[in-house]
This record gives C-alpha cells, sequence and structure tokens, in this order.
C-alpha cells in the first residue's frame, strides 16, 4: 500500500511523457487522482488506537551501507500523506485548467515532486528519508526558475535569481543533513553493523556529545525548510517568482516536511539535545511567530502576506513540538494539515485575483466582493481559517499548541499569544482590501467560475468538515505522538515528568498504579 | 421533550435559516428570504419557552443538565466536548437573546427593504443569533470561545455591512481585532483552568474550585482578570470600549440587535455564569465593579455631549452595562440579569425609533439638525419617548425596578459597596438628563427641512445619501439603502416590533417589583445555590427608599433637560463655553482612541515599517547577499576548475562538509 502510493505519481508522469501535448494535463490529473484514493483506502483501514507503524513494507536496499527500503505510516505522517495527495490534485486540476507552456515537461515536474514529498513523509529510513527531503526540492527548482515570473521594479528578481537563492538556502541544509545522517548511523553502529532503519536508531541512543551538533545540522535543514526567521531570506523572492500552481503545493505541504523532520527524527533520535536546546528552538520559534506577523501586516503583495503568515503559522508549529508536552505535539500535526488546507486555497484565491485584476497588490484592489459573492464567501472561509478563529480546526490546533506550550514555559505562551491578535489583523486585512472598500477606477471583477469552483469548493469543505470534527485528526495522531514525546521525557528526573503530569496521571502515581521508570 | 433537546433545537434553527438564506441568495425572493429569517428566530424562541417550561417541571435543584454531542478535540488528557449547559440562566438568556432578536428580524423585514443586500443580511444577522446563543448555551470553556468568538465576526461583518463605505470597513476591523484581543483574554484564563483543575467543562470547573483555591489565591485571581478582559472588550468597558461608538456605522437594526441587546451583555453573563471563580477572588470581582463604575460615569458623560444621534445612543449602552457589570460583580446576580433584560428592551427600541428617524433623515444623524419630529412621526415619537421614559428609571417604568435594584443591593452589602450606590446615583441623574436631551432635541419645536417635507407630502426625504463623515457619496449597488428608506409610519412589521418593545419597555418591570413578586430572582436563584452573596438581600425598607430616591432622580433629570433644551435653549451653549475644557474632554470621547492609537498603533506600525525596510532589506538579505559574495570570491578561485556557479559552490560544500564530517567521526570515536 505504501509503495502504491508513493510511486503512484511517478508512475504516471512517466506514462505522461508517451501522451500528446494536450492531453498530458488530465493525465496528471489521473494520476494524483488515483493517488488520493489510494491515501483514502490507506486512511479508511487505518487502526485508530495504534501507534505502531502500519502499511509497513521493509526490503533491504543498499545491505553494504546498511540503507533500507522501508516505509511505513502512523499517526504522525497519515494525515501528511493525505493533505500531500489532496493538494496536488488541486494544484494539478489548477494547471490542467490552464494552458500551460510545455506542458509534458510541466506536468512531469509536478507528479515527480510529488512523489518525492511522499517519499520524504513514508521514509522509514534516515538515508531514504534524507534522499527523497533532496529530491523533493529538484522538480521544484526547475518548476520556479523555467515557468516563474521575473518581477521589475525596486527589489525586482529575475525568477532563475530568485531560484538560485533558495538553492543557495536549501543545499546548506541538505548537505549538512545528509552529513548529519550518515554520523548518526556510524556513531549509533559504533563499530557494529551499520543501520540507517529509524525503528533500529530509535533503540540505540547517541551520546549526548554527538546528539548535540547532530541535532543542529538537523534543526538547519529543517528550519530553512519552513522557514524560521533569518534562514527565510530565500522565501519572499522564491514565492514572488514561482508559478502558482506549483506555489500551491510547495507552500501547502513543503514547509511542514520541516516541522515533520523535527517530529519524526531529531526528537526521537536526539532526545537529550532536544531537551537541552529546547529553549533556543522556542525563541527562534517565537521570533518566526513575531516576525512573521509583524512583516504580514506590512505587505501589499498577496503572494508575501501569506508567505509571511506561512512564517509565523510554521513558528507555532515549531512551538507546539518544542513544548515537549503531548497535546503540544498534537495540535502541531493537526495545525500543520490545517495550514496546508488554508494556504493552497489562498494561493488559488492569489490566482483568481490576478486573473480578473490584473495585479497581486492589494492596495491596487477593492470591492471585489459585490461581482463574486461566491468567491468572497469561499475566500471569508479560508481567511477566517488562516487567522484560527475559535470555531476552525485551526483554532483547535493552536489551543493545543499553545496549552502545551503553557503547561511547559508559560512565559513563551503569553509571548506566542500576541501573534494570534496580530493574525486576525493581517488576514481580515488581506479579505477587507481585496474584496471590500471602495474598488478603484476601471477594476474588474467576476464570479468565480466553474472549474475553479471544483478545485476551492472541495478544499474549502475539507476546512470545514475539519472545523466541525477536528477529532478525526488528533484521535489517530495521538498515540504516535505520546510515543514520541514520552521518548524524549524518559530521561528527565521523576519530579519534572510529575509536574507536567494531568491531574489523573498524577492521582495514578500517586495511588501507585502507574509508576515513574527513572 | 428534556431541556437539553429544547437547547439543541434553539441552536438549530438559527443555523438552519443562516445557510439556508446564504446559499439560497440567488434563488430565494427577498420576502422569502426575510420571513426564514424571521420565522427560524420565533422558533427559536418558541424552542426556548419549550426548555423554560420542562426546566420549570423539575425540582429547583435539579435545574441543570449537561449534553453533549461528540467529542470535538479530546486527547492527551484534554476534554473538549460539543457540548452545552442548561440552566435557568442560560434559558434566562436565551429567551432574552431569542425573544428580543425575533422583534428586530421583524423590524429589519420592514426597514432593510431597499437595501441591496437583504439576503446577505439576513443570513448574517441569523448567524449573529445564532452564535449569540451558542454562547450562552456552551457547556465548556472552550464552545463559550468558540461561541464569543463567532458573535465577534457576526458583529464584523454587520458593521462593515455597507463594505464599500470605507468608515464602516475601518469600524468593522477595529470592533474585532479588540474582540480579539477579548478572546485571547478568555483562551488565556481557559489555559489557566485547566493547568489548576485539569478541566474545560463548567461542571467540573465550578465543582472543583472551591476545594482547589484559596480565596484571593493568585491564581483564581489571574484567572478571573484573564475573564474580565475578555468581559470588558465584548462588553464594551473601558478602556476596550472604543469599537463600540465607531460601530454604529452599520444599518440601525444591527445597532439594536448587537450593541444594545445581545452582544454586549455578553461580559455581564460570563461574571454571572463564573459567579463561583469571582466569589473565590474578591479582589477581581472588585474591579470588575469599579471598571463598570468608571464606565458607567464617563460614558453618562459622553453622552451628555455627543450630537450624533445613535453614538449617543451607543454611550447610553455603555453606560448602563457598566451598571450590570458593576451588578453582577459585587454579587447582586439576579439584579443585574433584572437589568439586562429590561435594558434589552428599552435599548432596542430606543435604537428602532432611532432608526426611523435617521431613515427620514436620509441617514443623517446628527441631531443639531433634526427638530419637529414629534409632528411628522407620531408612532416613532411615541415610541421613543417609553424607551426614554425607562432608560432615564421614570417611576413605574421597567428600568426604574432593575436600575434600584442593583443599587439597593449595593447599599444593602454595606461597607465600601456603599460607594457604587451614591455614585450610582450620580449616573442615574446623567441618564434622565441625557435621554430626554435626545428627546428634547429630536421631537419637539419648529419641524425640520425633512420633518417638514413628511408632514406636507408624506414621503420621506430622497436625497442621494452621502456619507455623514467623509462627504463621500454612498455605493449603493452593495447594499446601502439608497433613495428610499423606510419609516415605522409606513411600514407595519416595523410598528409592530417597535409596539410590542415599548409595552415591554414600560410595564416589563412589574414582574419584579419589591415585596409584591420576584418572578426573575426566583427563577434565577438555583444558579447562585451556596453563594454566600446571592443570600444578601436589601430589606424592603431599603429597597422602597432606593426606589423612592431614584424616582426624584429620573424626574429631577427630566426636570434638568426640560430646561436645558426646552424652556431655555440658550443655556447648554452658555454652559459649553462656561465648562469648556470639560467639554472638550468629554466631547473628544476622554481622547481614549488617542491614547490607544499613541500606546499601540503607532509602536506596531513603526515597527511593521522597520523590519520591513531597514531589517529585512539589509540583515536577512544582507545574510544571503553576504554568502553569496563570500562563495563568489571563493569560486573564483574555483572557476579555474570548474565552471558555473552553483556547481562550484555545491562542489566546495560537498567537500568541505565531508571533511567536517571526517573529523567530528574520528573524534568521537
Amino acid at each position: 500500500m505504501s509503495s502504491a502510493i508513493l510511486w503512484a505519481p511517478l508512475a504516471f508522469g512517466l506514462l505522461g511523457l508517451f501522451l500528446p501535448q494536450k492531453a498530458v494535463g488530465w493525465w496528471a490529473v489521473l494520476g494524483t487522482a488515483v493517488t488520493l484514493g489510494l491515501a483514502i483506502v490507506a486512511a479508511v483501514g487505518f487502526d485508530t488506537g495504534s501507534s505502531a507503524m502500519q502499511y509497513a513494507v521493509d526490503e533491504p536496499w543498499i545491505s553494504g551501507l546498511g540503507v533500507d527500503y522501508s516505509l511505513g505510516i502512523d499517526g504522525l505522517n497519515l494525515f501528511l500523506i493525505l493533505l500531500t495527495a489532496v493538494l496536488w490534485v488541486g494544484g494539478v486540476a489548477f494547471a490542467a485548467f490552464r494552458e500551460q507552456e510545455r506542458a509534458k515537461s510541466f506536468f512531469f515536474l509536478m507528479l515527480v515532486a510529488e512523489t518525492a514529498t511522499l517519499g520524504a513523509f513514508l521514509a522509514q529510513d534516515l538515508l531514504l528519508f534524507v534522499l527523497f527531503f533532496d529530491l523533493m526540492l529538484v522538480p521544484f527548482y526547475f518548476l520556479f526558475g523555467a515557468w516563474g515570473h521575473d518581477r521589475s521594479g525596486e527589489g525586482g528578481i529575475t525568477a532563475s535569481a530568485a531560484t538560485l537563492k533558495m538553492i543557495v538556502y536549501t543545499l546548506i541544509g541538505s548537505l549538512l543533513m545528509l552529513v548529519a545522517a550518515i554520523a548518526t548511523a556510524v556513531l549509533a553502529a559504533d563499530g557494529g553493523h551499520l543501520t540507517f532503519s529509524l525503528a533500529a536508531l530509535n533503540e540505540h541512543g547517541l551520546g549526548e556529545g554527538s546528539q548535540r551538533w547532530i541535532f543542529w545540522f538537523f534543526a538547519a535543514a529543517f528550519l530553512v525548510k519552513m522557514p524560521a526567521f533569518m534562514l527565510h531570506g530565500w522565501m519572499p523572492d522564491a514565492y514572488r517568482a514561482a508559478p502558482l500552481p506549483a506555489l500551491i503545493v510547495f507552500s501547502g505541504v513543503l514547509a511542514k516536511v520541516g516541522a515533520y523532520g523535527f517530529l519524526r527524527v531529531v526528537l526521537p533520535l536526539f532526545p537529550d539535545a532536544t531537551v537541552e536546546f529546547q529553549e533556543v528552538i522556542l525563541m527562534i520559534a517565537l521570533a518566526s511567530i513575531l516576525y512573521g506577523s509583524v512583516m504580514a501586516f506590512t505587505q501589499t503583495n498577496v503572494r508575501l502576506i501569506a508567505g509571511y503568515s506561512s512564517v509565523a503559522q510554521l513558528g507555532f508549529i515549531t512551538a507546539g513540538i518544542f513544548a515537549l508536552q503531548a497535546d503540544g505535539s498534537d495540535g502541531a500535526v493537526l495545525q500543520m494539515v490545517n495550514h496546508g488546507l488554508v494556504v493552497a486555497p489562498l494561493f488559488v484565491v492569489v490566482a483568481l485575483l490576478l486573473e480578473r485584476t490584473g495585479t497581486e497588490d492589494i492596495s491596487e484592489m477593492g470591492g471585489l466582493a459585490l461581482r463574486a459573492p461566491v468567491l468572497a464567501a469561499l475566500f471569508l472561509i479560508v481567511v477566517l481559517a488562516t487567522l484560527a478563529m475559535p470555531g476552525s480546526a485551526n483554532f483547535i490546533g493552536e489551543f493545543y499548541i499553545l496549552n502545551g506550550l503553557f503547561e511547559a514555559k508559560i512565559v513563551f505562551a503569553f509571548v506566542a499569544i500576541s501573534g494570534v491578535a496580530m493574525s486576525a489583523y493581517y488576514a481580515l486585512r488581506l479579505y477587507q482590501q481585496t474584496m471590500h472598500n471602495r474598488k478603484p477606477e476601471g477594476l474588474l471583477s467576476r464570479e468565480i467560475g466553474l472549474r475553479d469552483g471544483l478545485i476551492l469548493v472541495p478544499l474549502v469543505l475539507c476546512i470545514v468538515g475539519l472545523a466541525l470534527y477536528p477529532q478525526v485528526v488528533l484521535e489517530r495522531t495521538a498515540p504516535s505522538v505520546a510515543q514520541t514525546v514520552a521518548k524524549v521525557r524518559q530521561n528527565e528526573p521523576p519530579e519534572s515528568r510529575l509536574a507536567s503530569m494531568s491531574l489523573e496521571e498524577k492521582a495514578e502515581v500517586e495511588s501507585g498504579a502507574l509508576k515513574i521508570v527513572p | 421533550m428534556s431541556a437539553t433537546a429544547w437547547a439543541w433545537l434553539v441552536l438549530l434553527f438559527p443555523l438552519l435559516g443562516s445557510i439556508v438564506i446564504g446559499v439560497g441568495f440567488h434563488a430565494l425572493p427577498q420576502k422569502v428570504a426575510g420571513i426564514i429569517g424571521t420565522v427560524s428566530i420565533a422558533l427559536a424562541f418558541a424552542c426556548g419557552i419549550g426548555a423554560l417550561l420542562s426546566l420549570l417541571g423539575e425540582d429547583p435543584e435539579a435545574r441543570h443538565h449537561a449534553s453533549s454531542l461528540w467529542d470535538y478535540a479530546s486527547v492527551a488528557g484534554l476534554d473538549i466536548k460539543l457540548g452545552i449547559f442548561v440552566d435557568p440562566l442560560s434559558v434566562f438568556m436565551v429567551l432574552i437573546v431569542t425573544g428580543v432578536s425575533t422583534l428586530i428580524h421583524l423590524y429589519s423585514y420592514g426597514y432593510m427593504q431597499s437595501d441591496e443586500g437583504y439576503h446577505r443580511f439576513f443570513s448574517y444577522l441569523n448567524f449573529f443569533v445564532f452564535s449569540m446563543l451558542l454562547l450562552v448555551l456552551a457547556g465548556n470553556f472552550v464552545l463559550l470561545t468558540v461561541g464569543w468568538a463567532f458573535v465577534g465576526f457576526a458583529s464584523y461583518a454587520l458593521i462593515s455591512f455597507w463594505y464599500r463605505r470605507e468608515t464602516a470597513t475601518r469600524a468593522g476591523m477595529k470592533a474585532f481585532v479588540i474582540n480579539v484581543v477579548g478572546d485571547i483574554g478568555l483562551v488565556l484564563a481557559a489555559f489557566l483552568i485547566f493547568r489548576e483543575l485539569g478541566s474545560f467543562d463548567y461542571g467540573t470547573v465550578f465543582e472543583k474550585a472551591p476545594e482547589v483555591f484559596t480565596t484571593n489565591e493568585w491564581t483564581i485571581t489571574a484567572i478571573c482578570l484573564l475573564l474580565l478582559v475578555g468581559a470588558f472588550a465584548k462588553s464594551a468597558q473601558l478602556p476596550l470600549h472604543t469599537w463600540l461608538p465607531d460601530a454604529m456605522e452599520g444599518p440601525t437594526p444591527v445597532s439594536s440587535l448587537i450593541h444594545a441587546a445581545t452582544m454586549v451583555t455578553a461580559g455581564v453573563y460570563l461574571i454571572a455564569r463564573t459567579h463561583v471563580l469571582f466569589e473565590l477572588a474578591p479582589t477581581a470581582a472588585d474591579i470588575a465593579a469599579f471598571v463598570g463604575l468608571a464606565t458607567l460615569l464617563v460614558a453618562a458623560t459622553m453622552a451628555l455631549v455627543m450630537t450624533d444621534l445613535k453614538r449617543a445612543i451607543a454611550y447610553s449602552t455603555m453606560s448602563q452595562i457598566g451598571y450590570m457589570i458593576m451588578g453582577v460583580s459585587i454579587g447582586a446576580y439576579s439584579a443585574g440579569m433584572f437589568h439586562l433584560m429590561t435594558h434589552a428592551f428599552f435599548k432596542a427600541l430606543l435604537f428602532m425609533a432611532a432608526g426611523s428617524i435617521i431613515a427620514a433623515m436620509a441617514n443623517d444623524q446628527n441631531i443639531d439638525r433634526m427638530s419637529g419630529f414629534g409632528k411628522a412621526m407620531r408612532f416613532t415619537s411615541i415610541t421613543f419617548v417609553c424607551g426614554a421614559l425607562a432608560l432615564a428609571a421614570f417611576p413605574g417604568t421597567s428600568g426604574f425596578f432593575s436600575k434600584d435594584e442593583i443599587l439597593a443591593f449595593a447599599e444593602a452589602r454595606g461597607g465600601m459597596y456603599l460607594i457604587f450606590t451614591v455614585l450610582g446615583y450620580v449616573g442615574a441623574l446623567m441618564t434622565a438628563i441625557y435621554s430626554f436631551r435626545l428627546v428634547f432635541r429630536v421631537l419637539p419645536g419648529r419641524p425640520c427641512k425633512e420633518a417638514q417635507e413628511l408632514i406636507d407630502t408624506g414621503h420621506v426625504a430622497h436625497e442621494a445619501p452621502k456619507n455623514p463623515a467623509t462627504g463621500e457619496p454612498e455605493d449603493t449597488d452593495v447594499g446601502f439603502p439608497g433613495p428610499e428608506h423606510h419609516i415605522a409610519e409606513q411600514s407595519l412589521p416595523m410598528r409592530v416590533a417597535m409596539g410590542v418593545l415599548a409595552v415591554l419597555a414600560l410595564v416589563g418591570g412589574l414582574i419584579q417589583i419589591p415585596g409584591v413578586d420576584d418572578v426573575v430572582t426566583k427563577f434565577l436563584d438555583p444558579v447562585w445555590e451556596g453563594s454566600p452573596l446571592a443570600a444578601i438581600e436589601p430589606t424592603l425598607g431599603e429597597d422602597y427608599t432606593g426606589l423612592g430616591i431614584g424616582g426624584v432622580i429620573a424626574l429631577l433629570g427630566i426636570g434638568i433637560a426640560y430646561v436645558l433644551y426646552v424652556r431655555r435653549p440658550e443655556l447648554p451653549r452658555r454652559l459649553e463655553q462656561r465648562l469648556r475644557p470639560l467639554h472638550t474632554l468629554f466631547a473628544n470621547k476622554w481622547y481614549f482612541d488617542e491614547a490607544i492609537d499613541f500606546l499601540v498603533v503607532r509602536p506596531a506600525l513603526a515597527i511593521g515599517r522597520f523590519a520591513n525596510r531597514t531589517f529585512e532589506r539589509f540583515v536577512v538579505d544582507g545574510l544571503v547577499n553576504g554568502t553569496a559574495e563570500t562563495v563568489r570570491g571563493a569560486g573564483g578561485v574555483v572557476r579555474a576548475v570548474q565552471s558555473g556557479f552553483v556547481r562550484s559552490y555545491a562542489l566546495l560544500l560537498i567537500a568541505g562538509f565531508a571533511g567536517l564530517a571526517l573529523y567530528f567521526l574520528l573524534s568521537s570515536s
């Protein structure tokens, strides 16, 4: 099952190369739809209460190096795989509805990107993870560079220059991670049998000294990918250059691979370093929240508003993970899904606004709601979810994250929550300045068409559905998350573990039903 | 049927109404949309009655029920269910909200008839009622926050309903952001409650709180203060009130619904709901009471000088909510809720009457331009006077009994709390003056141009509407009433709504006359069971002295207003000159807006500008440009070997890191 999900997009992509230019778009849509179908089947058959790896595949691949072809689905990646599958259908369908230059290569690259991304989520072997993580960016380099937009004027930059900037950043991260992965396996083997299997590496703890530097090598790669504050320099230019169909999936999924990496790799493999550097990472997360929010409300380009708001949102997710509490990480996983589900439709709307008005600058837009009430209503739902309006699943995500942070580091929680107030302002401002207020002379507006409706409405329905029942994600995520967090906390002194327990657990400990194993 | 089943139905109808109207806006004829909207709220009211009867059929001690539909988000020890809590307090609120809302929908049915956004309006209005009901029925702090925020959003949507009017969209944004600040207070309070008590559920929290907390412990005080942030933001108490007057940009039925009858009372409800916590934190409760007192006085001074009809009534709302907040904070729970009810009647009515007058003025709200409407609009004037009498607490009217009950309680509690009685009466005097200032400025006298036209032709003024704040012509495409406005005299639904409310404003207080009957107190008593404060009861003597003083003050205030605005209309101008600094302070709304602008908005924008223009360009970009420069320099060396910048860079990195890795490997083994 895992293999089928992983290779389906690539298979369709390769076959698509033999089809005529006209049909290739729809063929790609079919490919992503089949992948989504497979992912849904996997989700339906998923055993909810279990923290074990399901649909696991484990074959030796390069046995000399101890690299396995090992895939699997558990609570951490189930919904990220679904998210990937959903957003790729949307992004590819969006592109298929429009003329694409060099359509064959475009759709081929899109499908390669999907396989690579799914691979990063599915991989249960460290080297396999690193490989897919790096492979994931390759198609996007080409998509951004060759199909992107050159920007003229102040701060203008060509698409290839923007892509280059992105390469510089991500390459550093990737190489650091490669080195770190090799080092992890070698050090864990300690002269014995070399293996990259995550399950095996979980068993062999590394010494604290090595954990310390390897932690930062991985962290650097993941923080660049998110991007986190100070490492986000590539983001504004790349976002402005990117072709919108590619940006829909890129913004929706790729940033989450970084956050996911923390949960999958860093927390279980480097628990001591995680505890040691908890506050440093939290500081970076807070800085991302505050800086991203402040930047988001000063921008006038819609892509950058969405981009900087993502910096802030990923800051929340990181903070949730590094609260090192079960609820914080549960919230983080939920929020990864939520954020993907709001930022992708946000870019669909950006594309539609661009087609209608010819501009991406909110100061040149206004009053569009009158001729496009349905588009306005859909946009409004997306915006409200973006600002984590209570009643949306995003609120539950943030609520869990902040509650975890509140239990762990109360001061951080108080600072982080100011980001919530700012998000209300920048998200609503985005809506208001495009849909409401006076309409500039000569600006055209029209209702969303049926085809784009077919893309936007299902995404909005996902948002609404999750808003009504976020438990569907939480209850499947919780067992795996609990295991991961417990792994980190196992070395803590018993008193501090007692302090962070829920009241029921404390009562159990007192009555002797639950024992704290040092 | 059980009370909880009725309560779920109460929630269902407005939500359904909102969705049906919202989704079917293309297909539904305007009339049908209005009818669906109004009927769905009326059905909710009927179900509210059902819940009431079901509760009354039970033992007073057993009148509280929890019910939940499904696990909303319950993992990792958090217990968040989609659950409601039904007890006399929530049912009381449900009845007020749905009852008054039904009338307001009826009024809107007529008032908004020529508005292009009719469907949207009813969809929003129904959603608003749903949100408010969710707020009062929620069974845990998370769902409370959801209702709380939905109400904030609905008010945003309705305030900026005429969305091409930039003053309106700005006002909507302001209301929304201040409300989010309130939401955050609520969320933080919930976190702290969870940390201490391990639950978000009302039942568990209120049961455990007295066991876990000692009186005035810092945690419980912090929880209550955070709850108060939420309460103050929603109920427009100092200093989070600045959104309320600006919110008058919305259509008048919105002002009537949100800014008079329902939304702004949420804070009062919250304090009453969590009274168990506030009784454990008397310091926080006293702070709330003093803020309420300060708000009621400050707002009253502003209401005295406002020349905008709706804004003057808005400040009066703030002031009246101040009484309620003060009441529930000092322990006068039933009295506070009683005042909430009577205020809903008379304030909704005042806004409706004001809306009718404003429509006749072609949307001009300046009272300096109004006069003589008594002759031109008989029905509107009579109802306006009814509302003003109740607001001024004229003996026998509903406001008379409810306001004095709060003040009498403060007196009975004695000690420091006498301050609230004394200053409460000062506020009452101002209330009587400003309410009749409006009456005497607008109704008697020589008819102004619009009033004269109405008398002569029977038609409402037909000028193209202009935004009084900016002078811009209104964009009537999106749903501004356009030249055709609707007044009560020409619309039966409006008259029915106003007529019912006028009767309630006058006689609504008769259900609770000291020594005669106590319907409200008796019904609500089980909610405050075990509370030592709720057991305090003013003696009959205290009650009637209070009523006596209150009556005299009301008459005195009305008399002063009569002298100032009818007998000697040159006096106010002279007073204004004599008290120039004071008048400037009041007219500029005590400079709250300017202070917030200076302390919050400007610094935030400055930080944003710095981040955008300086930091991002020189530090963040500088980092990558710096690395690029370095690499280019280094690349020059490599270029001899390899051409192409990226390739050489990658190679360099691989070599570098391989070396680094090797170093680490060797050193750590």
